[in-house]
């Protein structure tokens, strides 16, 4: 038997574990001393199975919910397929399940019920809130401290781990029935907006976005002064009511504690 | 006087033999008795200051760029020494080094400071395709320079040497012309790295691939040594998986000290990944190891902060 180099033997032992062809098994069985108790065939499983062991948790892992939703026969499905069309290219497992909400939208029989791949992105923003980022809050006390004249002109910039999510059907509700242990209402259209974020607490929080808080929103996205924001509430109520509603929204954010502390802001 | 070390990052005790008559004093780099850091129980660690002299942290884990994790990390950093382990440098691996790896390595080197930092003698992947395992290498003379000159580049990077940490394995290539210790001690010797002893490793390979375990000790040089893993396995009756998710297994314990009467002091940790128990379980583990090296070696006193020696 001739003696591979480093590298092709390397390219072997990956095509063995991500590969379930008899062919590329027996390519590799050919480099694996026969000795001791136990066969080549069992040698090399171990190393198959911890690989789709890994793998499956780190999914379970990050989409418990998912996982009650579909069940276990749908579940493993769904993780043999990911796994065999996206195997990992990250060092980290963090990472490694970045694209299940895609193969899921474009995989049947997940794509012909569109919350399955819903569920999965909510799942993977709730991460994506978790570790993001830290930065310094701007709070009650800072606003208070900026002088009332420089308030019309305030920008906003949102915390790292903030992000907007818009789902077409009744995913979080039918992730927070899961989460609850409670059976979930039929799947339904029903178009919505959610915001969600790392508390003061740092634990990952996130609420429903009513139009006209999601309108706001996207406006301090897009570099709005908080002027801006008390003349485009002018647009739905009354002249009396526009400011002390903005100022409503802004403390309720800063309570949230979405919004961080900008340089210019006097301590 | 936790509030002095706020803003610090806590420093290494200091051990003394009580009997300096006893035995060897350990040498400057002995860390004591520690354990790995799981998330499982930074509230407990932070509200209990349990009494342990370090603890190793999985870098990967805080790859990240912020949240709970990390700042867990921090405070427990406050108030211990640690080191670094890592699972993906892939330092066998013929694809090029990861640089964008190795920088959140380095980066997090600095926010840590820690006493040392590990990784594995394996690869975990090629050809942009990651395993997430520690795959072996062929033990031959093309890997053996292909390692050192990558774990030359790596120190360059970091600027410090490195621990290597030897594998549960399961197959031998047939491309493997020594055996896992020529190997490991020649890739220490001629690029310059450390040793991380992993005894459960050890036990399990020599189990898997039929060679005695103390041949594998005396194959490895005693200065190499900077560290000591141990942990539990699963064993199938013809072969033994290293699944580090139960206690300590008694021949692992027998090895130890069969590994301390060879090496002498080395920095001891339990090392549990899975099916993680209370701490208070993890800590009597700890004890366990500490008891047994104090009576192979003679027993230490750690040295509080600014106390000399007579
Ligand atoms: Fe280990």
């Amino acid at each position: 038997m001739d003696k591979l180099p480093l590298a092709s033997l390397q390219q072997k032992m990956i095509n063995y574990l991500v590969n379930d062809d008899p062919n590329v098994t027996s390519t590799i069985m050919k480099q694996i001393k026969d000795h001791g108790r136990i066969t080549r065939d069992v040698r090399l499983n171990i190393y198959k199975n911890a690989y789709q062991v890994r793998l499956k948790e780190t999914i379970e892992n990050d989409h418990e919910m998912l996982g009650f939703f579909l069940g276990d026969d749908l579940f493993d499905q769904m993780v043999l397929g990911y796994i065999n069309a996206y195997p990992s290219d990250n060092t980290s497992l963090r990472h490694f399940a970045d694209k299940l909400p895609l193969f899921l939208a474009n995989t049947p029989p997940f794509k012909d019920h569109p919350i399955i791949s819903e569920l999965a992105h909510f799942e993977r923003f709730l991460m994506v809130a978790f570790d993001a980022a830290d930065a310094a809050l701007f709070t009650r006390d800072l606003l208070a401290n900026t002088p009332p004249e420089q308030w019309p002109d305030l920008v906003f910039r949102f915390h790292p781990s903030v992000q907007l999510a818009h789902f077409h059907y009744n995913s979080v509700e039918t992730w927070q029935a899961l989460k609850q242990e409670q059976a979930p209402e039929p799947a339904k259209e029903q178009p919505s907006d959610w915001l969600l974020w790392r508390n003061k607490e740092r634990l990952t929080q996130f609420r429903s976005l009513p139009a006209q808080e999601y309108d706001l929103i996207n406006m301090i996205l897009q570099g709005a002064s908080f002027a801006d924001l008390c003349d485009f509430l002018l647009q739905e109520v009354s002249e009396e009511q526009a400011s002390p509603l903005a100022l409503d929204y802004l403390l309720k954010w800063l309570d949230d504690g979405i919004l961080i502390k900008q340089k210019f802001i006097q301590q | 006087m936790v509030h002095n070390l706020i803003k610090n990052q806590a420093s290494a005790r200091d051990f003394s033999l009580s009997s300096a008559a006893e035995g060897i004093a350990p040498p400057e780099h002995f860390l004591g008795f520690g354990l790995g850091l799981r998330t499982d129980h930074f509230q407990d660690v932070l509200s209990t200051n349990p009494d342990i002299d370090w603890f190793e942290v999985v870098s990967e884990n805080f790859m990240v760029d912020g949240g709970k994790p990390k700042h867990y990390l921090h405070a427990i950093r406050e108030l211990y020494p640690m080191v670094m382990h890592g699972v993906s440098l892939s330092i066998g691996s013929t694809d090029p080094l990861n640089m964008q790896y190795l920088r959140q390595l380095k980066v997090l080197v600095n926010e840590l400071q820690p006493q040392w930092i590990s990784d594995h003698l394996c690869w975990t992947g090629v050809n942009q395709t990651n395993s997430h395992d520690l795959l072996p290498l062929p033990y031959n003379e093309e890997a053996l320079n292909h390692v050192c000159d990558r774990v030359d580049q790596v120190q360059n990077f970091l600027g410090r040497p490195i621990l290597l940490e030897n594998l549960s394995s399961y197959i031998t290539y047939k491309e493997s012309d020594m055996s896992e210790w020529e190997f490991f001690n020649q890739v220490a010797r001629q690029s310059g790295c450390n040793i991380l002893l992993d005894i459960n490793n050890i036990y399990v390979s020599a189990r898997n691939h039929e060679f005695d375990a103390q041949d594998y000790l005396e194959g490895i040089d005693k200065d190499k040594v900077k560290q000591f893993h141990l942990a539990g396995h699963t064993d199938y009756g013809n072969y033994v998986i290293d699944t580090h998710d139960h206690p300590v297994a008694d021949p692992v314990w027998a090895l130890y000290q069969q590994a301390l009467k060879r090496f002498g002091w080395v920095s001891t940790m339990i090392e549990r990944d899975d099916n993680i128990p209370p701490l208070a379980e993890l800590l009597a583990e700890v004890e366990t190891a500490r008891n047994i090296a104090y009576d192979t070696l003679g027993r230490l006193q750690p040295l509080k902060q600014g106390e000399i020696v007579t």
